[in-house]
């Protein structure tokens, strides 16, 4: 269980983060929805450790994090460009992790990572010779492997594109499920949010705008903002397909 | 970014060391100096040096020499650059010149002078194969050939670079639009390149300005700022205080021109986009620009034909049977072997040590959240406005009496520092290019700091890193400004020795040195190459 209490943050005397508290379970997927500059990167940050919080407090499990360095966590992160080494192929950077922490995967661990996210014809491919899914699934395999307690991921489907997105969003929703990982996504995507995550965390300029599952955010807008960034869009979208196509696609 | 570590704090705080010990505090100490008289402190050091005709006259001496030198450095280094640019010549040929300008860098600017003298001399190769003394070549004439052979690469390669990031379609666009030949040169190609030819100009004026090598080979009676100050420091009555007045005048100039360089760059145009895009044929332009560009390049190769041709000759001009007498001699002579193998190791040192100080300033300044880090863009700007001699005679001031005295400690530091700016704005350049999250990502993964730089960060700037290390070791053969007032007898390196054995008339000693060096370079040069070629292939 991650737990926020009362989360606040400024920069240069800007107040970005301001009284920000939810709850996630085991296992839970949750999104981080908001527009750009609303502050969802610098509340990943501050859950990863990267950032120190001004106010407030992290709890994970029993245990207080506020004040833990980022590497004593456990949690881990994939970036939104993936972040993977460039000078090493595919398998190298899953395995990355396990020269500092020798023993803690064993070696039929890591290939049922690499099975699960299908990696295996692309292991000795450099990099640069992956397709915007493969690296994604690359950085999920790497950050699997270090075992995290909490997986970050930051706007995990931005660089992607159609059906890539579809089978990446199926498969984040399997590594929560399968490895029981309580997921954090950042996403400025009303639909990845809905589609993806068991609850959203909607923050407008700095503050909480609405905490709730889909369904309590579809039907029941809290307030101006999260109807007209949420329920317009998605009306627009659908009205958009059905003046293209007719009833049956909207 | 990465927050700050300690051990991020240990590294800055060793660099700080480095040029608070090694460039702040000699430079203060040559300022103090400058107002030290018999009596205290005063201008009198100043007025004397003012009231001297010789001083003043020797400095409008160097801004004339220098200004003109610049002029046409900057004209031809265009003409080089436009002819890549903006023409089709066969592409092999393109390759060919770009390369063959660059040949002078390998070379020592003493060793140019020495090149001109046997080349446009009475007896020079230039005067035999064309009949005439072309001009006379102690003084003027001689300078200006020597700074304009000198400053040519570096101006060519300011505008060469300057040139990728102007749009070639604009010139297309002009002509579509009606424009004729000169107003389309005009807005599409001088205007957007502005920048970069003032830049041109001004660093060729800098160079000039500041080298001892030409001048004190073909400077003859005609005394340039330079040489008056080997002399006032070096001469048959050394004056340590009017020699650090006269440091200190030379560096306002060249901190003019550095602040007028940055200046100057905001008026470069730089595009969003660039496509790569190939100019309609135009057979007169291509024919023309291609004998033009290659004349330049003949020409300025040619002088240096000699030093190719003389070592190999009994006694150029008068006996021209062939022999290797003076490779052999060379290689017997302990002595100058010994200068080479002297001037081997502080190339070497001074490559792997500067290295690693500009690419950890560069690391710190560019991938971490240290607070005080844009202290090394500081350092930076500082070490690339002092010239070398200035920064030799302030070791010179600051280091007489310490043990580092003589040592080659002294010569590796003074070249680390004199050569720290472009080495440290390559790293800069490439580290900037990489992934902001990999530090993080490997701190995540149970790394620490050093670690995944050592994992990650270094192997993927080998390419830069490489560059650099080419760059500090033959910048380190061929100068001989800075450490021209801190060798002593065992630590004579190659550049130093060439202006020993002027004394005793060795020219073809003089000619063996510098093609050791030159190939010495050319081996480096070319190895650096081949292993950034294949780390690019795979």
């Amino acid at each position: 269980m991650l737990k926020l209490q009362h989360i606040g943050k400024q920069f240069d005397g800007k107040t970005v983060l301001d009284d920000i508290c939810f709850e996630i379970g085991t296992g839970e997927i949750m999104s981080l929805l908001g527009p750009s500059g609303s502050g969802k990167t610098t509340l990943l940050h501050l859950i990863l450790g990267l950032t120190g919080a001004d106010r407030g407090s992290i709890v994970f499990g029993d245990e207080d994090l506020t004040r833990v360095p980022m590497k004593k966590r456990g949690f881990n992160i994939v970036f939104q460009d993936f972040a993977l080494f460039p000078n090493l192929n595919a398998y190298e950077n899953i395995v990355y992790g396990l020269r500092n922490k020798k023993g803690l995967v064993s070696p039929k661990e890591v290939q049922e990572y690499i099975d699960f996210l299908e990696l295996t014809p692309h292991l000795n491919k450099k990099i640069g010779e992956l397709s915007g899914g493969q690296k994604q699934r690359v950085a999920l395999a790497r950050t699997l492997v270090a075992k995290p307690k909490l997986l970050l991921l930051d706007e995990p489907l931005s660089a992607l594109d159609g059906v890539i997105k579809e089978s990446i969003k199926q498969r984040i929703q399997s590594i929560a499920r399968e490895f029981k990982l309580t997921t954090l996504i950042v996403t400025h995507d009303p639909e990845e949010a809905l589609t993806m995550s068991d609850k959203i965390l909607i923050i407008n300029q700095g503050r909480i705008a609405q905490f709730g599952a889909p369904q309590d955010i579809i039907g029941r807008p809290a307030n101006e903002f999260v109807e007209q960034f949420i329920i317009k869009q998605l009306r627009i979208k659908r009205q958009n397909i059905f003046n293209l196509f007719g009833e049956m696609y909207a | 970014m990465h927050k700050a570590k300690t051990e991020m704090r240990v590294v800055f705080a060793l660099l700080l060391l480095l040029f608070a010990g090694f460039l702040f505090l000699p430079l203060l100490v040559l300022l103090i100096r400058s107002f030290e008289t018999g009596e205290g402190f005063s201008l009198a050091n100043y007025a004397a040096v003012w009231k001297g005709r010789d001083m003043v006259g020797a400095a409008l001496n160097s801004v004339k020499v220098s200004a003109v030198s610049a002029v046409i450095a900057t004209t031809l280094a265009f003409i080089l650059a436009y002819a890549i640019h903006c023409t089709r010549i066969f592409r092999p040929i393109k390759g060919v010149l770009k390369t063959a300008i660059l040949v002078p860098m390998l070379l020592p600017t003493i060793t140019y002078g020495f090149a001109i003298m046997y080349s446009f001399g009475n007896q020079g190769l230039i005067t035999k194969l064309i009949g005439r003394n072309l001009f006379e070549i102690y003084g003027f004439n001689g300078l200006l050939t020597g700074y304009v052979i000198y400053t040519l690469p570096p101006a060519f390669l300011l505008i060469h670079n300057a040139f990728g990031y102007v749009d070639k379609k604009f010139i297309i666009v002009s002509k579509l639009m009606g424009d004729g030949t000169a107003r389309s040169f005009f807005h599409a190609v001088l205007r957007p390149l502005a920048g970069a030819l003032g830049g041109a100009f001004v660093l060729a004026f800098i160079l000039s300005f500041t080298d001892f090598g030409i001048p004190a080979s073909v400077g003859g009676t005609y005394p340039v700022i330079a040489a008056q100050l080997y002399q006032v420091m070096l001469g048959s009555i050394p004056d340590f205080n009017q020699g650090a007045v006269i440091a200190v005048v030379m560096l306002i100039p060249a901190a003019f021109g550095i602040w007028l360089l940055r200046y100057l760059d905001k008026l470069n145009f730089h595009y969003d986009k660039i496509d790569a895009i190939e100019l309609p044929k135009h057979r007169v332009r291509d024919a023309g620009l291609g004998i033009l560009s290659s004349a330049i390049v003949v020409g300025i190769l040619s002088v240096f034909a000699v030093m190719f041709v003389a070592p190999f000759m009994n006694g150029f001009p008068y006996d021209t049977a062939f022999t290797f007498k003076h490779f052999s001699d060379v290689f017997a002579s302990g002595d100058l072997t010994g200068v080479y193998k002297n001037s081997l190791w502080v190339a070497l040192l001074t490559s792997l040590l500067g290295t690693l100080a500009a690419y950890g300033a560069a690391l710190l300044n560019v991938r971490t959240k240290l607070k005080a880090k844009g202290a090394t863009d500081v350092v930076s700007m500082i070490t690339n406005t002092v010239p070398g001699m200035v920064l030799g005679i302030a070791y010179l001031l600051l280091f007489n009496g310490s043990s580092l005295k003589g040592t080659f400690a002294i010569l590796v530091l003074c070249n680390i520092v004199h050569l720290f700016t472009t080495p440290y704005l390559m790293a800069k350049n490439a580290l900037s290019k990489m992934n902001p999250s990999w530090e993080t990502t490997g701190e995540l993964l149970g790394d620490s700091w050093f670690k995944t730089v050592y994992r990650v960060v270094l192997p993927n700037s080998a390419s830069a890193i490489i560059e650099m290390f080419a760059y500090y070791f033959v910048n380190s053969m061929v100068t001989i400004s800075g450490i021209i007032f801190l060798v002593s007898a065992q630590t004579s390196v190659v550049a130093s020795k060439i202006k020993e054995l002027q004394h005793f008339a060795k020219f073809n000693e003089i000619f063996v040195l510098s093609l050791l060096i030159f190939f010495t370079n050319l081996v480096i040069k070319a190895a650096c190459d081949w292993m950034q070629r294949r780390r690019a292939v795979r």
